[in-house]
């Protein structure tokens, strides 16, 4: 059999049954959209998930005092606890030999001004290794460095949001500012960083060196947060058992329970991994199944076609068509309608993609190995929903064929 | 030509048997005009499908052209069908929706060889039969009598060497059952062998042989006296 004769008839018996076709590639196109659209969104979440371990910075370990609850997926410190001091973080960098870095952290919402703007936002007092450890960037201006930090000086680095809320966009290095009743110059703007994964716009708030807040703002010998950078990820374990032991005796706990909280990275991104996995899974199997419908579709066209067509099969037979003619007459049909539905799912689904990073602000990760897939996965599915359909086809026996009313 | 022996066949439903043809022998000659007479449900079709490759007996044997059609191996009956007869059926089977041009190639798909002047030869070939200008129409917009000349036009385009008609024209009305005799009678005058089945004893009298098929056995009534080309063989 000549099969670009084949391919031509096979056309132009499908064109002859336009619902019954359109019916079928529809299905296709719908199957193979969702396996496009998913199969991206879930890369996305994935991405996302490698950019938070990137903007938290790497091999890291946070030390918080007193306990750490999460309340709706989020990160809530009980109370006010005084237990952690900017010592343990030295002796921390000291006596941990697996530890490379540290910076203590202290925060809290104050009132900030600027000639006749106030706003209340987040105050944080950082060392300077905290730009190293955490991936903060300067956008303009500069950071502060150790000197400043030692010598208590009032400056500050202000995020975006603050920028846009307070100084209505201007660029305020060199302004002057007052936080509390402080005045403090602003030396630099943090690259935007956007919400973290507990909900908190790590935009909105204002760094300053931790020696200046602890001797001029929040005026306590008490912080909240050691960020304790770890050689690498293999010794995150270890690293936390040796600050854990530390801490302890630091305090003096004996038996008491900790009054810390120790959490590393890998327990920070555990869930965000998970819930990344489970949507990938989730999506996966969604898209199988609609790629399963649409083979179904393909199968019960086909099977129905069979049915009604006996008589064109009997016909085909009687001027010569060998049973494997027609099998491949009937497979080629399943391809075509699956590969055409294939290419439209694709396009679909390139063009929700594409609507839904733009209207739905959605992480759909668009990759070509995916497109292909997905036109190669249609191609197959049309092959295994077909092969049943075709050699029913070619199994029914010619005159029986014929004899159909 | 087609020479058979002993040919039976029994239908087995429900474990009911049916015996229809009880040993048929029987051989054409090339060139033979032949009818095959019965009344309805004797077994003419089962018959002709025999002879055509389409059915199998339940024993005997069948010889087209030399070959012995059931020594061989499953793509044999295909291939016979294919360039050696050409079938035209009561309901005339045409695709719908495909043009009478579509339906006179069709053959041609599952020919060994595509010929590279297959439309010209198909056009021809519908001029045969009188239709040179509905070469585009599609099946279902033509006559009865038109889409019976676009199978006869099919049955023609691998040139075979038999034309087995099964009740060409019990769908048609006279003027179409004229028609489609006058082709018939001229096909046969070109030389072609055409071996026609019908309950009808006006259609089988264009014929110049007729046999009556009567309790599954055939009866030769000679050479049909009313037919001027009697002496062609
Ligand atoms: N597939 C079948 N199964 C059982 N019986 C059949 C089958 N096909 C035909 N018959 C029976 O065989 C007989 C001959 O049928 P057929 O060859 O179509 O007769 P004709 O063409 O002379 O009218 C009928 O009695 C019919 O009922
Ligand atoms: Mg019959």
């Amino acid at each position: 059999m000549k099969i670009t004769k084949t391919i031509a008839l096979s056309y132009k018996i499908l064109t002859a049954h336009k619902l019954r076709t359109a019916l079928c590639i529809s299905s296709m196109t719908i199957g193979v959209a969702a396996v496009v659209v998913m199969v991206s969104m879930g890369r996305g979440a994935q991405k996302r998930v490698l950019d938070m371990i990137h903007d938290m910075g790497t091999n890291l370990i946070v030390v918080n005092a007193g306990h750490v609850t999460l309340v709706g997926g989020r990160e809530r410190q009980s109370a006010i606890v005084t237990s952690l001091r900017p010592e343990d973080a030295d002796a921390i960098l000291d006596h941990c030999t697996s530890v490379i870095e540290v910076a203590p952290e202290t925060s809290r919402k104050m009132n900030v001004e600027w000639e006749s703007e106030n706003l209340m936002t987040e105050i944080v007092g950082i060392s300077p290794a905290a730009f190293r450890i955490r991936n903060i960037e300067i956008k303009t201006g500069s950071n502060f460095d150790s000197i400043e930090n030692d010598t208590g000086k009032r400056v500050a680095i202000v995020g975006s949001v603050i920028v846009e809320k307070l100084f209505n966009g201007e660029n305020p290095v060199g302004y002057r500012i007052r936080i509390g009743n402080a005045p403090f110059d602003v030396v630099g703007v943090m690259k935007a960083k956007g919400v973290d994964a507990n909900g908190v716009d790590r935009d909105d708030r204002v760094l300053i060196p931790i020696k200046t807040a602890m001797l001029r703002l929040v005026r306590t010998t008490f912080i909240q947060k050691i960020h304790i950078q770890v050689a690498d990820s293999e010794q995150l374990e270890r690293a936390e058992t040796e600050i854990r032991d530390l801490l302890r005796e630091r305090h003096r706990l004996r038996d008491k329970p900790d009054d810390f909280t120790i959490q590393n990275q890998a327990t920070l991104v555990q869930t965000e991994r998970e819930s990344a996995r489970i949507l990938t899974l989730l999506i996966g199997s969604v898209a199988a199944i609609s790629l399963i419908v649409g083979g179904i579709g393909i199968l019960a066209v086909m099977l129905t076609a069979s049915r009604e067509r006996r008589r064109e099969i009997g016909l085909r037979r009687a001027i010569g068509a060998r049973r494997r003619d027609i099998r491949t007459q009937f497979l080629l049909e399943s391809l075509i309608i699956a590969c055409l539905g294939g290419f439209s799912g694709t396009v679909l689904g390139i063009l929700s993609n594409f609507l839904a990073s733009k209207l739905g602000g959605w992480t759909a990760l668009q990759s070509w190995d995916v497109t292909g897939a997905g036109l190669a996965l249609s191609a197959i599915i049309g092959l295994i929903f077909g092969i049943y359909p075709a050699s029913k086809a070619s199994k029914l026996e010619p005159i029986e064929a014929l004899r159909t009313e | 030509m087609i020479k058979i022996k002993n040919i039976e066949k029994t239908y087995i439903k429900a474990s009911v048997l049916t015996p229809v043809l009880c040993g048929i022998t029987l051989s054409i000659q090339r060139g033979e005009y032949v009818a095959i007479m019965g009344t309805s449900g004797t077994g003419k079709s089962t018959l002709m499908n025999i002879i055509g490759c389409l059915d199998k007996p339940t024993s005997g044997q069948l010889e087209l052209d030399g070959i012995d059609v059931y020594k061989l191996d499953d793509d044999t009956p295909s291939s016979l069908r294919n360039n050696k007869i050409g079938f035209v059926f009561q309901q005339f089977f045409l695709l719908e929706r495909t043009t009478a041009l579509d339906n006179v190639l069709l053959p041609f798909i599952y020919a060994d060889k595509y010929p590279a002047d297959a439309i010209q030869r198909a056009k021809k070939t519908l001029a045969n039969v009188g239709l040179e200008d509905r070469t585009e129409y599609l099946a279902n917009e033509l006559s009865g009598g038109q889409q019976q000349r676009v199978a006869i036009a099919r049955a023609l385009i691998n040139d075979p060497d038999v034309i087995l008609a099964d009740e060409p024209t019990g769908n048609l009305d006279s003027t179409s059952t004229a028609e489609i005799l006058e082709i018939f009678n001229r096909l046969n005058k070109e030389g072609r062998t055409i071996v026609v089945v019908t309950h009808d004893r006006a259609v089988a009298e264009h014929a110049q042989r007729i046999l009556e098929l009567k309790d599954g056995l055939i009866t030769e009534n000679g050479t049909n006296p009313n037919t001027e080309n009697s002496d062609i063989h």
